[in-house]
């Protein structure tokens, strides 16, 4: 009697359909399970592949062994579908393209009125975020300015406060134009206590000849109450034929 | 086979047995479903801005992502170990001769420890047309969580990723490029 296989006793055991019909369920339930989350990682990716598909023309997508009749027979009936639609189309499109004006001219300065508001309310929050994140107190701003600029092709500045990095900023070629047209970079804001702090400014670059150049400049200066402004300046000095870095404290 | 019918105590706990090896091989069929599942890697960045970036190039100037504002740009993360990569940026490479004038901007972006190593690569075995940019320290790719290499990022004309791609294939190329063309369209 024992020694019958499991299969055996599956074909004698009394609540084989009741088994049968859970296990299929349970499969069921795994396969729906495991297609749902593969689903949504493949989605990314999957998704925009279908919309390039489906906007591919359809006798390109079609599969080079496909039945004519199942393809022809579509596009006949899509030609018999569009005929009938196709002077109706434009007929009732008419009308409604020559009425729009005058009610979208109304709707179209709320649109504007509406992105001037967000354009305000974002300026709002800016200003406030930064009061909040950087009071006056302890502010402290670094900018950085260039003046001619032929000696010296600016890459990046390291900066560091109190013997820290605070930031280690590349400059782009689009960035070095607008400096050297007169624009000034913030180039850090922070918070600072009140005390005497250092900062060191480290300029990489090409400098005379083309040769990798790189210069260092330090200042002490005293943060009091009230915002502290500091401004990295490069100029070219003519008489040494070379880059000159300095740091200004504005008082 | 034995056609002898087995008596009811004896046929109950078979029965029983049968019942237990059919939940439990259910669940290990289930356990097994959504480990399957779980290990299909999903990118945390698709349909997040880019994270802005400036690196230093191989050769020329600095890169800073966000300049390209208004461009599709192609990200492609790969290593002078990786064999697969140079065949990817050659790709990568016909693709920039075929759609830079429709608006697309390509880089490489070397993510070797050793920079000489990177350098004598892109000077020496990789003949690309686009940038190569060097980022020794990670920080690039930590921030766009590169777990394979190669990896290519699309990123849209308003600085969004929309697409990822984590292998070099024949197919991962045909995919590719119907997602390059959907996003040069719009």
């Amino acid at each position: 009697m024992n020694q019958l296989s499991i299969w055996e006793w599956r074909a004698v055991c009394p609540d084989r359909p009741f088994l049968g019909r859970a296990a299929r369920a349970l499969a069921s339930a795994v396969l729906a399970a495991s297609l749902a989350m593969s689903g949504t990682a493949l989605a990314q990716n999957a998704a925009p592949a279908t919309d390039a598909t489906t906007a591919a023309p359809p006798a390109a997508a079609a599969p080079a062994n496909a039945a004519p009749t199942t393809s022809a027979a579509p596009a006949g009936t899509g030609a018999a579908a569009a005929a009938p639609g196709g002077p109706a189309a434009p007929a009732a499109e008419a009308p409604a393209e020559g009425a729009p004006p005058a009610d979208t001219r109304g709707l179209d300065e709320e649109v504007q009125g509406l992105k001037k508001d967000v354009v305000d309310l974002n300026r709002d929050l800016f200003v406030l975020e930064e009061e909040l994140l950087f009071p006056a107190n302890t502010q402290v701003a670094v900018f950085l300015s260039m003046d001619v600029g032929d000696f010296f092709a600016l890459d990046s500045v390291q900066l560091k406060i109190d013997q820290k990095e605070v930031i280690n900023y590349l400059y782009t070629p689009r960035e070095v134009e607008a400096l050297l047209r007169g624009g000034v970079h913030r180039l850090y804001l922070g918070n600072l206590k009140v005390g005497k702090h250092e900062l060191v400014a480290f300029f990489s670059g090409k400098g005379p000849n083309d040769r990798d150049y790189k210069r260092g400049a330090s200042l002490s200066f005293e943060k009091g109450i009230g915002a502290k402004y500091l401004e990295l300046k490069i100029n070219d000095r003519q008489r040494k034929q070379q880059p000159e870095f300095e740091i200004k404290d504005w008082e | 086979m034995s056609s002898q019918r087995p008596n009811e105590p004896v046929l109950h706990r078979v029965c029983l047995r049968w019942r237990w090896v059919s939940v439990t091989a259910a669940l290990l069929a289930f356990v097994a479903g959504i480990s399957v599942a779980a290990a299909q890697p999903t990118y945390v960045l698709i349909g997040h801005e880019a994270p802005d970036f400036a690196l230093h190039a191989v050769s020329g100037s600095n890169v800073r992502l966000s300049e390209h504002r208004g461009d599709v740009v192609v990200l492609s993360f790969w290593s002078s170990r990786c064999s697969s990569c140079r065949a990817q940026l050659a790709s990568l490479d016909k693709s920039l001769a075929t759609y830079r004038s429709a608006g697309l901007q390509m880089y490489g972006i070397n993510v070797d420890d050793d920079q000489t190593r990177a350098i004598e690569s892109a000077r020496g075995g990789q003949t690309v047309t686009f940038a190569l940019l060097l980022d020794p320290q990670k920080t690039v790719s930590r921030r766009y969580e590169v777990d394979n290499l190669p990896m290519t990022l699309l990123i849209d004309r308003n600085g969004i990723v929309r697409y990822v791609l984590r292998d070099y294939s024949a197919k991962s190329e045909d995919l590719y490029l119907q997602q390059l063309r959907t996003l040069l369209n719009e």
